[in-house]
C-alpha cells in the first residue's frame, strides 16, 4: 500500500507528465490562458485516461501479447484511444448530459493527445500489473492537471504586467514553461 | 505481416461497426435550427448577448428567449440571416457604441500619487480607488483597449480612451472591465433615458440645469467656432434653444465654477447665440435620432412639456401625435411672455424644428369634444400621455372654456365649486369620490360633493390630517395614489400607496377630485391582461380597459410616491425648461411603459442633496470679465425690437473662451506651473 502511495507521489511530482516528460504540450499551451479552460481541461484528460488506461492494457495483454503483434501497438492504441473518446462522447452526451456540458469541448481535443497515448504506452513499457497500471493512470494525469493549473494561474497573472512586446503571449508562455519545468525537477531531491 | 493486415483491418471494422451502432443507440436529437443559427453567428464568443458564447446564445434564439439580433458583434446582415431560419420578423435595433465619460487625462488631473506598477486600470483601483482625486476618472492605464476583441478602443494623446465608431460593436466589454464605469454603452435611446448619478462625470451647471444639458461640451463647440455641432449637443436634451436662450431663469449661471475668478460664464447668451447661428442659416440642426420602433403615441397639450415629449419619444423612435386644443401651438409661451423678450417668429422656428424631428401634430383638436383618451387608445396608440397644463389651461384657452376636462373621472375642485353656474359645465357625480387635497379642504366643498351626488367621499392628505376635520368625510391620511383604473370613459378604481410602508390597495372609485388647481400630467396605457393562472391559456387583455400612473418623479424627488406628490405641482410651469425636462422624464417613462421596464431612478441618481464631489476654488485662472449683452434703447423696443440684441460672433468666442470645461473636478488652468502638476488635494 505505501509503496502504491509512493508511487502515485512519483507519478504526480518526480515524473511529471508535463514539467518532467515534456508530453502534450499543445494543450499546456492552448488551454492554459484561462484558469477555468484549463480545470475543465484538467478534469478531462484524468476522466479519459483512466479509461484509455484499463482498455489499452487489456488490449495488450489479451490481444497483442497472445497473437505477437506488439510491434502494432502503438497504431492500435491510437486507434483504440480515438474510438474510446468518440464512444465516450456519445454515451455522455445521451446518459449524462450535464457531464457532457461540463467537459464540453475538451473531450474531443484529447482525442490524439499524446499525454494520454504516453501514459498508456509508459503503462505498457514498465510492465506494470493491474494495479499499478489503474494508480498510474490516474496518478499522471492528476500531475498534468496540476501543472496545467499552476501554469494557468501564472499565466492570468502575466497579463496583468508589462511584457515586452515580441515577448507577448506565448513565447512568455514558453519562457514560463522552462522555468516552471525546472522548479518541478527539484522534487528530485525527494528521492 | 497478414496477422497484421488482419489485426489492424479487423479493429478498424470493429471500431468503425461498434461506432456506428453507438451512434444510433446514443443518439440525441438537436434541433437542426441550431446548427444554422450556430453557424450564421460569428463565432467570436464575446458574451456580449449576456450568454455564455455564441452556441448558448444560438440555442437561446431557437427557444425564443433571445431575439434574432440580439448578437451585437454581428451587423444587420446576420440578424436578417438568422430572422430567415428563424421565420420571424426583425425589430429594428439601435446600435449602441461604447461612450468615454471622462475629458481630462492623468496628467491634466489632481493625482494623489505617481503610479508605476501594472500597467492595469483594474490594478490601480485596488490602490485607494487610483491615482487620481477625483473618484470617478479613467485611470488612463488603457484595460479598455486592450480588452476590446475588436480593436476598437485606442488610447489618445490626452490618455483617455478613443473608440472608433466604426469598429465597435457595442458588446459592453469596456464597460464591464472598467473599474471606475466611466465608459458607457451609449445610444440615443440610452442617452435620451439617462439620468445622470454619482457615477457619471458631471459639472455643477450641468447638475443645475433642470434639463442636464451638457454645458461645457457646447460651450467648447461654440468656442471652436462649430455651431452646428453647439446647438446639436443642446437639442440632446433641449428642443427649444433658440427660446431658452432668451426667457431661461438660468440656474446654470448660479454654479458656474468661474464665480470664484472673476463672474459666471454667460451661459444661457451662448446658448442664444448658437441657436441664432442655427435660425440665420435658416435650416435646422436635429440632433440623432433611434431608427423607427414601430409603436404610436399620443400626446395630449401642444404646450412646452407636450412638445417636448413628443420630440424626445419621436427620437426613441416612436410615432408621436400631438393633440392641441388651440389653433397654434406653444401653450404658456405665446401669451406669458413679453413679445420684446420672446418674439413669435423665434417660438415658431423652434416648433417648427421640433416638427421636423417627425412629431405629427393636430391642433384644434379638444380633449373631452373632439378626442378622448380611450378613442385614442383604440384607434392604437399605445400610450396617451395627458399633458394638458400645470395650472387650470382652460383659461388661456380663446374659445371652449366651458368644456370640462375630459381625463376619465378626474376633475379640478374649481368643477365642483362652479359645477352648473355660468361658463361651466353641470357636473354629476355617484359612487366614491375621492378628493386629492389637503386637512384645510373646506367643509363645504365636501357638502357641495354630497349634493352633486357622491355617495362616499374619501379624502386624501398626504401628510398627517391632524384634528381638522372637514364635514362627512372619510379621511385617509399619509397615503396617495399610485394608479389609475378605468374602464372606457368611466374611472373605476384608484390604487392606494399608503406612503409611509409603501403598500398599495386597490379601491373602487367613480371619481377623482384634485384641489391642488391642476390635472397632473398621467401615462394612459392599455390595460394588460391578467397574469394567467398556471395552465390556463393566456387571458387576452379586456377591451376599453386602462390605466393611468403619473411618470417618474425628477430626481430631486425621486422618493416620492404618487400623483401630485412633492414636487410634481413644480414640474411645469415655474419654468419653460423645467417643462422640457418634465417633458424628457415623461418620453423616458413611457418608453418604459412600452417595453413593460420598471420605473423609477436608481439610488445613486443625482439630487440636490447628493454629495458630489467638488472643488470651491479655481486656482491659476486669469481674470476674465464677462461679456455685456448689448441692449436695445426703449425708442427700438418702442419699434418692436428684441430687448436683449445677442452677441456677436467675435462677443460670443471671446465669452465661450471663458469656460473652464469643468469636469466633476477638474477644469481648465490656463496658468501654468511647474508645481501645479503636483498633487492639489483639499
Amino acid at each position: 500500500m505505501g509503496d502504491l502511495f509512493l508511487f502515485m507521489i512519483s507519478c504526480i511530482l518526480l515524473n511529471n507528465i508535463l514539467l518532467i516528460q515534456y508530453l502534450g504540450n499543445c494543450p499546456f499551451l492552448g488551454t492554459s490562458k484561462r484558469m477555468e479552460t484549463a480545470t475543465g481541461m484538467a478534469m478531462a484528460v484524468i476522466f479519459v485516461l483512466v479509461l484509455a488506461g484499463v482498455m489499452t492494457w487489456l488490449a495488450r495483454k489479451f490481444v497483442l501479447v497472445p497473437y505477437d503483434l506488439v510491434y502494432l501497438q502503438t497504431i492500435v492504441f491510437i486507434l483504440v484511444i480515438a474510438a474510446l473518446v468518440q464512444f465516450v462522447e456519445m454515451f455522455l452526451k445521451k446518459s449524462i448530459p450535464v457531464l457532457y456540458s461540463g467537459l464540453g469541448i475538451y473531450l474531443p481535443l484529447i482525442t490524439t493527445n499524446c499525454a494520454v497515448l504516453g501514459v498508456c504506452l509508459i503503462n505498457v513499457q514498465e510492465d506494470y500489473d493491474f494495479l499499478q497500471m489503474l494508480v498510474s493512470s490516474f496518478a499522471y494525469p492528476v500531475g498534468f492537471g496540476l501543472a496545467l493549473i499552476l501554469f494557468a494561474g501564472v499565466r492570468e497573472r502575466i497579463l496583468l504586467a508589462r511584457v515586452p512586446k515580441p515577448l507577448q503571449d506565448t513565447a512568455i508562455g514558453l519562457v514560463t514553461a522552462g522555468l516552471l519545468s525546472l522548479t518541478f525537477f527539484a522534487f528530485k531531491g525527494m528521492v | 505481416m497478414v496477422e497484421a493486415i488482419w489485426m489492424m483491418g479487423g479493429l478498424g471494422l470493429v471500431v468503425g461497426v461498434g461506432l456506428a451502432i453507438a451512434s444510433k443507440i446514443f443518439y440525441v436529437y438537436v434541433d437542426p435550427k441550431i446548427l444554422d443559427v450556430e453557424a450564421a453567428l460569428p463565432g467570436a464568443n464575446c458574451g456580449g448577448c449576456g450568454l455564455a458564447g455564441c452556441s448558448a446564445n444560438a440555442e437561446a434564439i431557437v427557444a425564443g428567449k433571445s431575439a434574432a439580433n440580439s448578437c451585437v458583434a454581428a451587423g444587420p446582415e446576420v440578424a436578417q440571416a438568422i430572422a430567415v431560419i428563424m421565420g420571424m420578423s426583425l425589430e429594428a435595433k439601435e446600435p449602441d457604441i461604447a461612450l468615454p465619460g471622462c475629458t481630462y487625462g492623468v496628467a491634466d488631473a489632481d493625482t494623489k500619487f505617481v503610479y508605476d506598477g501594472l500597467s492595469d486600470c483594474r490594478a490601480v483601483a485596488l490602490l485607494n480607488g487610483g491615482m487620481k482625486v477625483c473618484t470617478i476618472g479613467c485611470l488612463g492605464l488603457g484595460t479598455c483597449a486592450r480588452m476590446c476583441p475588436f480593436g476598437a478602443i485606442v488610447m489618445g494623446p490626452k490618455g483617455l480612451p478613443v473608440v472608433d465608431e466604426k469598429r465597435c460593436t457595442g458588446c459592453g466589454t469596456c464597460e464591464r472591465v472598467c473599474p471606475k464605469h466611466i465608459i458607457t454603452l451609449s445610444s440615443v435611446t440610452r442617452r435620451i433615458l439617462k439620468e445622470y448619478t454619482t457615477e457619471d462625470c458631471t459639472t455643477p451647471c450641468q447638475r443645475a440645469c433642470p434639463a442636464g444639458i451638457n454645458i461645457s461640451a457646447y460651450i467648447g463647440a461654440v468656442a471652436e467656432g462649430d455651431n452646428d455641432r453647439a446647438v446639436q449637443i443642446i437639442k440632446e436634451r433641449n428642443p427649444f434653444p433658440t427660446v431658452i436662450g432668451r426667457i431661461c431663469p438660468r440656474p446654470c449661471e448660479n454654479e458656474c465654477r468661474r464665480q470664484y475668478v472673476d463672474e459666471p460664464l454667460a451661459i444661457n447668451f451662448l446658448k442664444r447665440y448658437a441657436a441664432d447661428q442655427e435660425m440665420a442659416q435658416g435650416k435646422h440642426v436635429q440632433p440623432y435620432k433611434a431608427p423607427e420602433s414601430g409603436r404610436r403615441v399620443a400626446v395630449i397639450g401642444g404646450g412646452v412639456e407636450g412638445l417636448s415629449a413628443a420630440f424626445f419619444t419621436a427620437r426613441i423612435g416612436h410615432s408621436v401625435t400631438v393633440y392641441e386644443a388651440q389653433e397654434q401651438l406653444g401653450g404658456l409661451l405665446r401669451g406669458a411672455i413679453a413679445r420684446y423678450r420672446l418674439p413669435m417668429d423665434i417660438l415658431e422656428w423652434d416648433i417648427e424644428g421640433i416638427k421636423e424631428m417627425g412629431v405629427q401634430t393636430e391642433t384644434g383638436k379638444l380633449l373631452g369634444r373632439d378626442i378622448t383618451v380611450v378613442d385614442l387608445l383604440a384607434q392604437g396608440y399605445q400610450a396617451v400621455f395627458l399633458a394638458v397644463g400645470g395650472w387650470d389651461s382652460r383659461l388661456a384657452r380663446t374659445s371652449g372654456k366651458e368644456d370640462a376636462l375630459a381625463a376619465p373621472g378626474c376633475h379640478l375642485l374649481i368643477d365642483i365649486a362652479k359645477a352648473g353656474s355660468p361658463g361651466y359645465a353641470p357636473l354629476k357625480l355617484d359612487g366614491h369620490v375621492v378628493i386629492v387635497g389637503s386637512a384645510n379642504l373646506s367643509p363645504q366643498m365636501i357638502q357641495r360633493c354630497k349634493e352633486l351626488g357622491a355617495q362616499e367621499i374619501t379624502l386624501l392628505v398626504r401628510e398627517a390630517a391632524g384634528d381638522k376635520h372637514p364635514g362627512p368625510a372619510l379621511v385617509r391620511a399619509n397615503a396617495g395614489i399610485g394608479r389609475l383604473y378605468g374602464q372606457g370613459n368611466d374611472l373605476e378604481a384608484v390604487e392606494l400607496t399608503d406612503l409611509s410602508s409603501g403598500a398599495t390597495e386597490k379601491i373602487a372609485a367613480r371619481h377623482v377630485i384634485f384641489a391642488a388647481g391642476r390635472v397632473p400630467e398621467l401615462v394612459f396605457i392599455p390595460a394588460p391582461a391578467a397574469p394567467a393562472p398556471e395552465g390556463a391559456p393566456a387571458a387576452t387583455p379586456v377591451a376599453g380597459a386602462w390605466e393611468a400612473l403619473p411618470p417618474y418623479k425628477q430626481p430631486a424627488f425621486h422618493q416620492e410616491i404618487g400623483l401630485m406628490a412633492k414636487g410634481d405641482v413644480l414640474t411645469d410651469f415655474s419654468a419653460a425648461i423645467k417643462a422640457i425636462a418634465a417633458g424628457r422624464r415623461a418620453a423616458a417613462s413611457i418608453h418604459r411603459l412600452l417595453y413593460n421596464l420598471a420605473l423609477g431612478l436608481p439610488n445613486n441618481v443625482v439630487a440636490p442633496e447628493t454629495l458630489v464631489q467638488n472643488v470651491h476654488r479655481v486656482e491659476l485662472v486669469p481674470l476674465n470679465r464677462r461679456q455685456l449683452m448689448p441692449l436695445s434703447d426703449d425708442k427700438q423696443v418702442a419699434q418692436g425690437h428684441e430687448l436683449e440684441k445677442g452677441f456677436s460672433s467675435a462677443v460670443a468666442k471671446t465669452e465661450a473662451e471663458r469656460c473652464l470645461r469643468c469636469g466633476l473636478i477638474c477644469y481648465r488652468r490656463e496658468l501654468e506651473t511647474s508645481t501645479q502638476k503636483m498633487a492639489v488635494t483639499g
